[in-house]
């Protein structure tokens, strides 16, 4: 821009110029032609001109500033201000950035998954029916019983509309298979005939099926695409339409592509394919609606309910369906529910109902980060302003606009906060594929994408002008407040100190006593997750987990026996794996099937729980994952054709056993007459939530019964995923058709457990530090003021033989007199802060002062570092030079 | 500024008066057709019988200040003598301005002659 602005002015110099000049010309010539002599006539004509330059200045005046130029010259002045101070306008920026990017990166996760309508007709008409057992999270699945009883009985609902998956990890999704052998992983579900109608999505291309393709009895083969599979995989190529795919071993007809940005209602699990409900029982074999269809449901209100209305009537309708329930195990879980409603208009999100109350925190947190980073802006500004005083009071004295000055602070304070916006898009891109990661760890199937939106630019823009004129409203109210005759007598000291010294004190205060709060607890959740890390039970890190999907294979369970041994021998031939085995679960996946035993020599007494856990494993087992064999003997293959062997874990043997010897001991189940005799012992390891306290575990050698499971883990030399292409090539070698389904760490399987504290870890000790730099820079600058005003007092001080010692110990002490009213402020703070940050994860013990102290003692590390320049510079300080100043 | 030998020794509202009627002056020249800076003080000094004579540190402000207004236009063209000059012409809203102030002069000009003159505006009326 100056570019342009510069030549066109020049452009119009050089015009002026050359039009004067041809005016001279004009002038000599007419002189000439009347017959003057040429050189008299010449200086005939400059004389009657006149003044060259000045005829060229008045004429240039005409030509005004416009509104473009000035704002340019502002700005111009205001970049050559922010220049010669480097380091004031780099820590400004950094706050900033810090300060602006953390917001942006919140809020734009609180928008996708919060704020963000779906692509429907009407969306704030859309609620979900909920239930839960107490103090469980809550869940959307409901039976097919149940859905029809509430499509029967409901007067709320205009539509209720049903999808259910097939296969699940994360989310639903089909093995869809084209042309080649490989099948293929596309995120779907069934859903019900009235799913589109109700929506009102429109189709892009072909069409959507209907109820009238959804009928139980016959239902129409038909699959509806998301646009961007269409885009992905057909290249929009319209013969998609009518096209056969295999969806699960079934042949199905593309009827159509759903409209464009429409990828289902579940925000975690962005949808590429639709199929009728009433295929389901086509898709799973020897399925059955009663059996398989467990639906996801969302209503819309008829127009006039409210959702309170529709919970009532609602929760009405789930207590009769259940009484109509016949007895049984079922009827009892679901008698212990209860039943919730809530909207649906942003779609649905199981991580929005693990995340939505920190994300509230979370954004008053940052805001409240952004009000300090502003109020230490202003407070910088102020300094500056402060420091100029004589240079404005000079230029309104000389004459200059209130308004351009309070116009030229203006430009300044809002050029850094645009610059400082721009540094903080970067941040918050940063953050948010941070934030994404902690929270999508070990689970590839989350796809949360918060695309930048209207919502979220406004929020910024708004957020850069607000800031802005948050801490710019200082400079300008300065500029146009300046008494010229009195700042110009009181050359150069500022008028406001005392306000100025008590606002920046606050400042500090308020800071050290944030920071606090959020260092400790950031330091107790840093304590809480070593300790969940040390008594897992298992070592996390170098394990990679992989599951294969052996139902093209043609061969039954046991006959898989063979093929796995040789997959396990040429694992453990590979020079990177330690050792490698396979199980039915593993650890924190979930416990494996639970069955009531009886155990020799042990009395059961009445009404206890009689169930263990049970464990298919292969030999190695405990080695791969670190499970330490305390007694007795591993599983072998040549357990194969013996007698049933079994080995326990620690809890059950102290359950059972007490410090008695369980080996030899024999544990029978229920309706299974050959008994197991326990082999082994090894320690407790934890399969449900790495917060237990392990249950009683049973483990049965998988190769002597020919019970075979899928889930193949390594132990690994290296880093396990280098290790993920040789399985691959190892599995599919011996296994044709064999897909590999999941491929994963434990360390992430662990981790995708502990996701709250990790997150709760990373952002209060990002935060923390954030706020620890700000009172650092506080400090300083509070410091660096004081000890600049009262370099005389010092010099008088030192005149009359105050140490150097001496002077320093008093900076330092002003600075930690502050930082120690924020530490008294602040640990009240930190202990409500630990108290709701542990309200949100479970069993976080909350004792101990250790967290706090270290906080505390960090801080007053920091406030000592912070006032390390001012107390220096106040020691250098020479007492004539001071007192001859004076 | 415009500066009318006749009224060297003016009034203090001579200024706003004159700057006004230099800029009628100008468009009333540009009227016949485009002329160049040189040529509108030329032509202004000559159609007023060498009364009124534009100094430059006048007419070059004015002529720029009206360009600004939108009231003419220019543009770089030879003169008769092969000379690149630049050229200020009329533009159609500088017509309707130029009939405007045409009409406010005979008002003020009559007002003025009635004043100056009494028995002649009576004997007329």
């Amino acid at each position: 821009m100056s570019k342009w602005l510069w030549f066109r002015r020049g452009y119009r110099d050089r015009e002026l110029d050359e039009e004067i000049r041809a005016h001279l010309a004009m002038a000599t010539r007419d002189r000439i032609e009347r017959g003057e002599d040429p050189r008299a006539a010449e200086a005939a004509a400059r004389r009657e001109f006149g003044n060259r330059t000045l005829v060229a200045e008045t004429t240039r005046e005409m030509w005004g500033w416009s509104s473009l130029e000035r704002l340019w010259r502002d700005v111009c002045y205001a970049l050559r201000g922010l220049r010669r101070s480097p380091g004031f306008t780099a820590v400004t920026l950094l706050l900033l950035a810090l300060g602006i990017g953390a917001n942006t990166a919140i809020f734009s996760l609180v928008n996708t998954l919060m704020l963000r309508r779906l692509p429907v007709e009407h969306p704030e008409q859309f609620v979900e029916p909920l239930h839960r057992f107490q103090d469980e999270p809550h869940f959307n699945t409901f039976s097919w019983r149940q859905y029809q009883y509430f499509l029967a009985h409901n007067h709320v609902f205009s539509a209720l509309t049903g999808m259910s998956g097939i296969n699940y990890d994360f989310g639903s999704f089909f093995h869809v298979r084209d042309r080649g052998p490989e099948a293929e992983r596309v995120n779907g579900t069934c859903v019900t005939g009235n799913f589109f109608p109700m929506l009102g999505v429109k189709p892009a291309l072909g069409r959507l099926f209907g109820p009238e393709d959804d009928r139980l009895s016959a239902p129409v083969p038909v699959a509806v695409v998301s646009w961007s599979y269409w885009k992905d995989r057909f290249n929009l190529d319209h013969a998609i339409v009518g096209k056969r795919i295999v969806v699960d071993g079934f042949p199905v007809t593309i009827a159509g592509v759903a409209a464009r940005g429409f990828r289902g209602l579940i925000l975690d699990n962005p949808q590429d394919m639709w199929l009728p409900e009433a295929m389901l029982p086509s898709l799973v074999p020897g399925g059955s609606l009663e059996k398989n269809g467990n639906v996801m449901l969302v209503g819309r209100l008829k127009p006039g309910v409210g959702i309170g209305q529709a919970r009532a009537e609602m929760a009405v309708l789930f207590r009769q369906a259940v009484a109509e329930q016949p007895a049984g195990r079922e009827k009892m879980f679901l008698s212990a529910m209860q039943f919730e409603m809530e909207s649906a208009s942003a779609g649905l999100s199981v991580a929005r109902d693990q995340f939505a109350r920190p994300l509230i925190l979370l954004m008053g947190l940052v805001a409240l980060l952004l009000l300090l980073a502003c109020a230490n802006v202003a407070g910088m500004l102020a300094a500056r302003a402060a420091a100029r005083q004589r240079e404005l009071a000079l230029r309104i004295s000389l004459g200059a606009d209130r308004w351009r000055l309070a116009r030229q602070a203006l430009t300044e304070s809002l050029l850094l906060s645009g610059a400082g916006t721009l540094l903080g898009v970067g941040v918050a891109y940063l953050g948010v594929i941070a934030l994404l990661r902690i929270v999508a760890s070990g689970r590839d199937r989350l796809q949360i994408h918060p695309v930048p939106d209207a919502h979220v630019l406004l929020f910024t823009a708004g957020l850069a002008l607000l800031t802005g004129l948050l801490f710019g409203i200082w400079p300008v109210l300065h500029a146009c407040g300046t008494a010229p005759a009195a700042a110009l007598r009181e050359a150069g000291k500022g008028g406001d100190t005392r306000f100025r010294r008590h606002f920046g004190k606050a400042l500090v205060t308020a800071q050290v006593a944030l920071s606090v709060g959020l260092l400790s607890v950031a330091s107790m959740f840093i304590l809480h997750l070593s300790s969940i890390y040390a008594g897992l039970g298992f070592e996390r890190d170098h394990v990679l987990l992989a599951t294969l999907d052996p139902s093209r294979t043609g061969y039954s369970r046991a006959q898989l026996a063979r093929p796995y041994q040789e997959i396990l021998e040429r694992l453990r031939a590979l020079p990177q794996v330690r050792s490698a085995t396979l199980s039915g679960t593993t650890p924190v996946l979930g416990a494996g099937a639970n069955r009531d035993a009886t155990v020799e020599g042990y009395q059961d007494k009445p009404g206890e729980l009689r169930y263990l856990a049970e464990n298919w494993v292969a030999p190695k087992y405990f080695e791969t994952f670190g499970t330490p064999l305390l007694r007795g003997r591993d599983f072998t293959l040549q357990d194969e054709g013996g007698p049933r062997v079994a080995i326990v874990n620690q809890a059950m043997v102290r359950h059972y056993f007490g410090d008695g010897d369980p080996l030899g001991k024999h544990v029978k189940f229920d309706g299974d007459p050959k008994p197991y005799e326990i082999v082994g012992v090894v320690g407790d390891a934890k399969y449900i939530d790495p917060r237990e306290t392990p249950g009683r575990i049973i483990y049965f050698n998988a190769f002597q019964e020919g019970r075979l499971f899928s889930r193949f883990s390594m132990r690994t030399r290296g880093a396990p995923a280098a290790v993920a292409g040789d399985f691959r090539r190892i599995a599919t070698g011996v296994l044709k058709n064999a897909a590999v389904e999941r491929i994963t760490t434990l360390e992430d399987q662990v981790d995708a457990n502990l996701v709250p504290e990790r997150l709760i870890v990373t952002l209060s000790g990002l935060f923390g530090a954030l706020g620890a730099l700000l009172a650092a820079i506080g400090t300083y600058g509070l410091l660096a003021y004081s000890v600049a005003r009262r370099s005389n007092e010092i010099g008088i001080r030192m005149a009359l033989g105050a140490t150097r010692r001496g002077i320093a110990r008093m900076v330092l002490g002003e600075s930690l007199g502050t930082t120690c009213t924020g530490l008294v402020i602040g640990a009240p703070l930190a202990y409500w802060a630990r108290r709701a940050a542990a309200g949100l994860v479970p069993d976080l013990p909350v004792k101990g002062a250790a967290a706090i102290v270290f906080s505390a003692i960090m801080m007053i590390l920091v406030a000592l570092l912070a006032a390390y320049i001012p107390a220096r510079r106040a020691t250098r300080v020479d007492p004539m030079e001071a007192l001859r100043y004076e | 500024m415009a500066t009318p030998m006749v009224t060297r020794d003016g009034y203090k509202n001579r200024i706003e008066l004159l700057q006004g009627t230099l800029d009628m002056l100008i468009l009333q020249t540009l009227s016949w057709g485009p002329e160049h800076g040189y040529g509108v003080g030329q032509a202004i000094r000559s159609g007023s019988g060498e009364v009124l004579q534009v100094e430059t540190g006048s007419l070059y402000p004015a002529l720029h200040r009206l360009e600004k207004q939108g009231w003419i236009r220019s543009e770089w063209r030879a003169s008769e003598h092969n000379q690149r000059a630049k050229y200020y012409q009329l533009t159609a809203a500088g017509k309707r301005q130029l009939a405007s102030e045409q009409s406010r002069w005979n008002q003020l000009s009559a007002a003025i002659a009635s004043l100056m003159n009494p028995s002649e505006s009576e004997g007329q009326a």
